[in-house]
């Protein structure tokens, strides 16, 4: 048992995780484990709720169309809870149709729009939306590597999907992109910033091929909780892993 | 038969005797669609001369298919099928055109057993009326996942409605198969080795899909769970339940990587193969069997007589050690492979080998999503990896808390593995690509002969 121990939520893992998404919590794992500090991990399903204060660190994965509309439907008896927990900077990691729907919209291929919770400013188009002028009627498919702005960090990944998404107000890049086609294939975004909030398009999973981020977003829902302690330093110790 | 079809028959037929007889080629599409050229109808006057098997789904598709064939020629029926792994309609009109027909020896119809990819369910269904629909289960796949599971199902239903007289076999353990709007009749297989004091109430593992009722969309809980999202399923805020068996594995007697021994309704049965997942592929052709009246004694011959049929999972001897080829490329079919790995009884090496070519998949995040960490609990003694995506590998096995003994980057390499791993028993698991490469090395060294 260790001294140390972050409380994970793993939003709706048992129907939003068609992408790896698991690995990020692997990932968080093997690096928290080589700092003497536990992650446990509680799934947070249909028609259950969402306390903000319960939690260090929340995963909210991508999923097919199907249990997309589902957890879309469910979503809104958390929006509060969400709003508050991201507000109050806790960090979080929303891959592709967790992404889309902390945001306002999102447009399956179909054409059916399916309300996202708003507690973030972005939208999502399907590609042959009109906006889409870039690859309208493709998916975005293949490897990308971006580059956060701020840190210099370079991220490697593997992006698949159709919904366009395009950045709102108070929302960064989570980094702009090198190659590959990224949020929309127009304006060069990838994924988001907004206060601890990261969201992507990337499997790989994120968190799995880019150890560089991982540990940042790590010492950061440490340091929230454990004020006290220079985690970052110790993080530096442990070897990063990047493919 | 019209005179046009009988044309268009007669090409086909020609045309496969010069493909395979002249030009040594294998030629099992180019004939069916010159015969379908000639006459589109060529198909239907195949309903009257065999009754036809549709066998569809995500994993087990080719091993059912195979089994299927055996047990009804074991109960005296004529079998043709699509051995070659050619299951686009093409393929298989050239299969069942060029295929002389003799009368069962039973008397009975001569039957098509065809294996059939799930999108080509609904066009194949419009050619030729089937008798009998045979689902396995499904499963995303990482070649396509975006493909959803629901709509490859929808794809599914469009051909079953196709034939509302067919019979549809199923699954009853998968709840997607619950799914779906169709009048046919269907025959239900599944699992009750479980004594009901025994059951537990579960949820399928978080990394599962499928899991949803089709009543309601709340998440199902099951008595038992076979593996993945297959078990004694039901909702609970509903009455919705996994359905009433016609057909099911009643225990479980003995499993070993190389062997499986389990009864089918009171019946002791053994096959030379490993693996649940491989019950639930001769639970499928006995139910297939037994609907068309062969007995559990000529079944029983099926499945243990000739271990030809097994051969995918294939077994070398490389300078003594003995090494079986995995075949890896999807989360469900991974974890299938790791189970029978947890009943190895000696210790083990393991060869982890990934591609991310197109045959492959592109995306190797599906690797996230099998459990590695299970091997912690069997007797795995050493551990490698390889692959063009040794990078990816090693970091997923490293993460699941292994130490790993060495990283091959080039194929030639792994005879080094192979040579110098501390075990005699070897397992070495690759996706498709990466198979293919490692058994060119392999044969070129003499240790293996046959063409995959």
């Amino acid at each position: 048992m260790a001294d140390y121990t972050l409380e994970l939520a793993h939003l709706y893992g048992d129907l939003m995780n068609t992408y790896g998404d698991y690995g990020n919590i692997i990932a968080l794992r093997y690096y928290a484990k080589q700092i003497g500090v536990d992650v446990d991990d509680r799934l947070v399903s249909l028609n259950e709720d969402f306390n903000p204060k319960a939690y260090d660190f929340v995963l909210f994965g991508g999923g097919q169309d199907y249990e997309e509309t589902i957890v879309a439907n469910d979503l809104k008896a958390k929006a509060d809870g969400l709003k508050e927990y991201i507000e109050n900077d806790g960090p979080l990691l929303a891959v592709c149709g967790g992404f889309q729907l902390l945001g306002h919209y999102m447009e399956m291929a179909d054409g059916t729009k399916v309300d996202g919770i708003g507690v973030m400013d972005h939208y999502t188009t399907n590609m042959t939306d009109d906006q889409v002028k870039t690859l309208n009627g493709s998916r975005l498919t293949g490897n990308i590597v971006i580059k956060n702005n701020e840190t210099g960090e370079e991220y490697h990944g593997f992006e698949n999907h159709q919904g366009r998404t395009f950045l709102g107000k108070g929302e960064k890049a989570l980094g702009t992109v090198t190659t590959g086609q990224g949020n929309n294939g127009m304006d060069k975004t990838e994924g988001v910033i907004y206060h601890n909030v990261y969201g992507s398009y990337f499997h790989g999973p994120i968190f799995t091929r880019n150890g560089n981020l991982a540990k940042r977003v790590l010492a950061t829902a440490l340091s929230r909780k454990y004020p006290d302690i220079n985690w970052q330093a110790k993080l530096n110790q442990v070897p990063t892993e990047t493919f | 038969m019209s005179v046009k079809s009988q044309l268009a028959k007669f090409t086909a037929k020609s045309s496969h005797f010069l493909l395979r007889n002249i030009l040594k080629r294998g030629g099992t599409s180019l004939p069916g669609k010159l015969a379908v050229k000639i006459d589109p109808e060529v198909l239907q006057t195949i309903e009257k001369e065999f009754d036809l098997v549709i066998v569809t789904g995500t994993n087990g598709k080719t091993l059912t298919t195979a089994l299927i064939t055996r047990v009804l020629r074991a109960g005296g029926y004529t079998v043709v099928t699509n051995p070659s792994g050619s299951n686009m309609v093409q393929g298989i009109v050239g299969t069942l055109l060029t295929t002389k027909v003799k009368p069962s020896p039973n008397g009975k119809k001569p039957v098509a057993v065809l294996e059939v990819d799930e999108a080509n369910v609904l066009s194949l269904a419009k050619a030729i009326e089937p008798k009998y629909f045979v689902l396995t289960n499904l499963f995303r796949d990482q070649l396509d996942r975006y493909g959803e599971i629901y709509s490859t199902y929808d794809k599914i239903i469009a051909g079953i409605n196709q034939a509302p007289n067919a019979t549809v076999i199923t699954n009853a353990d998968s709840p997607i198969f619950a799914r779906g709007s169709y009048s046919n009749q269907r025959i239900y297989y599944g699992f009750d080795n479980v004594k009901e004091a025994d059951f537990k109430d579960l949820k399928a593992p978080t990394n599962t899909d499928g899991i949803l009722s089709p009543t309601d969309n709340s998440v199902l809980h099951y008595d038992f769970i076979t593996y993945a999202n297959l078990g004694r399923y039901f909702s609970t805020t509903d009455g919705f339940k996994r359905p009433k068996l016609d057909y099911a594995v009643t225990a479980l007697n003995e499993l070993t990587p190389k062997s499986s021994a389990f009864d089918l309704d009171g019946t002791s049965y053994k096959i030379a193969i490993g693996g649940l997942y491989n019950i639930y592929n001769a639970l499928a052709a006995y139910a297939v069997g037994r609907t068309f009246d062969v007995s559990p004694a000529d079944i029983k011959k099926a499945f243990e007589e000739d271990k030809q049929v097994f051969g995918r999972q294939e077994s070398l001897n490389v300078d003594s050690k003995d090494v079986t080829i995995l075949l890896i490329k999807n989360p469900v079919g991974t974890n299938s492979v790791i189970d029978m790995m947890e009943t190895e009884k000696d210790p083990f090496t393991l060869i982890t080998l990934l591609n991310a070519n197109y045959a492959d998949g592109i995306d190797t995040s599906w690797i996230w999503d099998a459990e590695f960490e299970r091997l912690h609990d069997s007797r795995l003694a050493s551990l490698s990896t390889g692959g063009e995506r040794y990078k990816d590998i090693t970091v997923r096995l490293k993460m699941a808390g292994f130490d790993l003994d060495g990283t091959y980057q080039k194929t030639e390499d792994i005879l080094k593995a192979i040579d110098q791993a501390p075990t005699k028993k070897i397992y070495l698991a690759a996706t498709y690509t990466a198979m293919l490469q490692i058994r060119a090395v392999l044969k070129n060294h003499g240790y293996i002969q046959e063409e995959y």
